[in-house]
């Protein structure tokens, strides 16, 4: 019993967000939420190398621009969209590969570091590459109606692909030997894990996510532009959603995506040079005193709550 | 291209490379001491400039005067981040993943109340100096870049100084080699790391307003000087003092000679394959090759 109880809300919201084009919701909504499942796939692929591994980037537009561009060139090649999704992964996968080989190898700081510094290469490379029109920006024409709901299931389950993966993932010998580096590398090492494999392919599962979620993205925007898909907020953006919702969970991440994509809109209308400002502080907040995040003050809660039902 | 054209690029590189030292020297000492990617250095480097800035326009006090102003000022800001910070900074031989995002929600901060106080467009620090050029026939010297040359390089000694010839830079230099001996030998550990954690604001503080006079500057300044800071440490052997020196002088070499073969739109991702070509070829930066040798021998 109190299995299914732990098992069930997942698969109810699951019913429920999978159900609700069918009430009519204002276009403008679905847009929110479609736009939240893109969020929450990038969120759930930065947890699986920052939160189970203990790696930090900040470099993760670059998958998702890359993958946008990908789809984008793809569909103009005339593609099927959802052919070109592979693809998005795939360049991902590569770029992740390029960035990881190097860095991975040595201990200490040296990948968080690269990673910034790859964005802005990245950045800077695309805005001065002429076939995808530079700083500009490329434009896709696609000859079908345009119809959200198609777009809206997409990312739905592609959310739901990532919250898939990120279970496999956490529950497996793969996700155990991620967590075993994250504590303690060395030990890791010495007990058969090898940490720089490892460590590569939970950047290129990451990456492969997060790059299929800028792909569905370009579909649906029809236009980008580097200083868009590459720009350095959208790495912070990444990284603030598992930091937010509680790092190495499952559903942190997910939650972090969540409230960040329902908010976020909101909070940059009302205070357009405030929000990082209070993004900033709040990742100060919450590393000092609950590293676990809104998770982490949920299970606070509980344990209160149970507290105070015992006595 | 003539051979002074080469001359007169190499001795700007020259000049950058002093800059370039004094404001990666901040980052090595910090990570030295206390293993952490003060990410929050592009903050304070772009706070410094401001510093300069204001202190120019509003009290019109001159530029170098400024940047000796920001040393103090930017030490005590220094000691007072580790001081709110320090329960977040765990003790650690490698940096944690709460010591860098925690360096990174302060830059975010700091970043953004940058943008709140002083909005978006460009500034610069304008002097009677900045214009103007010392010519030897074919040669002409920018004399901004000659003074703020000569003013790293003073800070520069003045570091070399304190680390050598005092008990804190004994302190610093033991830290760096290990800090867990130095507890035992009794060191104050946790008062030589908050001043550590100062001396290098102070450099990064002092370093922007030095990059403030030679650059014009807004609040997302220090970003590309981050990751510039860092290459240089990585050349130089991220805790080598005298590795930054080397560190600085390749890179400004390889930013000012590239432009010859590369286009200039392409420049601000040299930084980033320097980076990637030091960490494939010698992780250990140049520090770290010397000793090799010297453990051959």
């Amino acid at each position: 019993m109190a299995r299914v109880v732990r098992v069930l809300p997942p698969f109810l919201l699951l019913a429920l967000l999978a159900l609700l084009p069918l009430f009519h919701l204002a276009a403008n909504r679905v847009k929110v939420l479609f736009l939240t499942f893109l969020l929450i796939t990038a969120s759930v692929a930065w947890n699986i190398l920052g939160g189970f591994t203990g790696q930090v980037s900040f470099g993760f537009a670059v998958f998702y621009g890359l993958g946008a561009y990908t789809t984008a060139l793809g569909i103009n090649a005339g593609l099927s969209p959802y052919l070109t999704y592979p693809l998005a992964a795939a360049v991902a996968v590569v770029a992740s590969l390029l960035v990881g080989l190097p860095t991975f190898r040595l201990r200490g700081p040296y990948f968080a570091i690269a990673t910034i510094g790859v964005g802005e290469a990245v950045r800077v490379i695309m805005t001065n590459l002429a076939f995808t029109g530079g700083a500009s920006g490329y434009r896709i024409v696609e000859h079908v109606p345009f119809r959200q709901a198609e777009h809206y299931y997409t990312g739905l389950v592609l959310a739901t692909l990532a919250v898939g993966v990120s279970m496999l993932v956490r529950h497996s010998r793969f996700g155990l030997g991620l967590r075993a580096i994250r504590d303690d590398q060395e030990a890791a090492a010495d007990s058969g894990v090898n940490p720089y494999a490892l460590k590569l392919a939970a950047h290129a599962l990451a990456a492969a996510l997060t790059g299929a979620s800028g792909g569905v993205y370009a579909r649906y925007a029809a236009f980008i532009s580097p200083d868009g898909v590459f720009a350095f907020q959208r790495s912070v953006a990444i990284l603030l959603m598992p930091i937010i919702g509680g790092v190495n969970t499952i559903w942190g991440p997910v939650l972090g995506g969540g409230v960040y994509g329902v908010i976020e809109e909101e909070l940059a209308a009302r205070f357009p040079e405030f929000h990082l400002l209070l993004y900033g502080l709040l990742v100060i907040l919450i590393i000092l005193f609950e590293p676990g995040g809104l998770m982490g003050l949920l299970g606070r809660a509980r344990r209160l709550f149970q507290r105070g039902r015992d006595a | 291209m003539t051979f002074a054209d080469y001359l007169n690029l190499l001795i700007s590189a020259l000049l950058l490379a002093g800059t370039y030292a004094a404001m990666a020297v901040g980052m090595t000492v910090i990570y030295g001491v206390m293993k952490i990617v003060n990410l929050a250095h592009a903050g304070f480097l772009m706070l410094g400039a401001y510093f300069v800035y204001e202190l120019h326009e509003r009290a019109g006090i001159h530029p170098l005067a400024g940047v000796l102003l920001a040393f103090p000022a930017f030490y005590f800001v220094g000691m007072l981040v580790h001081w709110v910070l320090g329960r977040g900074i765990p003790v650690s031989d490698e940096p944690t993943l709460a010591s860098l995002l925690l360096m990174f929600g302060l830059w975010l901060v700091l970043q953004n109340l940058g943008y709140l106080v002083w909005g978006t467009s460009d500034r610069s620090i304008l002097t009677p100096m900045t214009f103007a050029t010392l010519r030897f026939g074919e040669i002409t010297i920018p004399k901004i870049g000659l003074v703020v040359f000569a003013s790293a390089l003073v800070s520069l000694l003045a570091l070399e100084f304190l680390l050598h010839k005092t008990w804190f830079g004994r302190s610093v230099r033991a830290m760096i080699q290990n800090r867990y001996a130095c507890r035992i030998v009794g060191v104050p550990v946790e008062r030589t790391a908050r001043m550590t954690f100062g001396v290098g604001i102070a450099f990064a503080g002092a370093a922007g307003g030095l990059l403030g006079l030679l650059f014009p500057f807004s609040p997302d300044f220090g970003r590309p000087f981050l990751l510039r800071s860092f290459v240089i440490i990585v050349l130089g052997g991220i805790e080598s003092f005298s590795g930054v020196f080397i560190g600085a002088l390749i890179l400004s070499l390889a930013e000012t000679f590239s432009i010859l073969i590369i286009p200039a739109s392409y420049q601000p991702a040299i930084s980033f394959g320097m980076l990637v070509l030091a960490l494939i070829v010698l992780p250990g930066g140049v520090a770290g090759l010397l000793a090799r040798k010297r453990r051959l021998r």
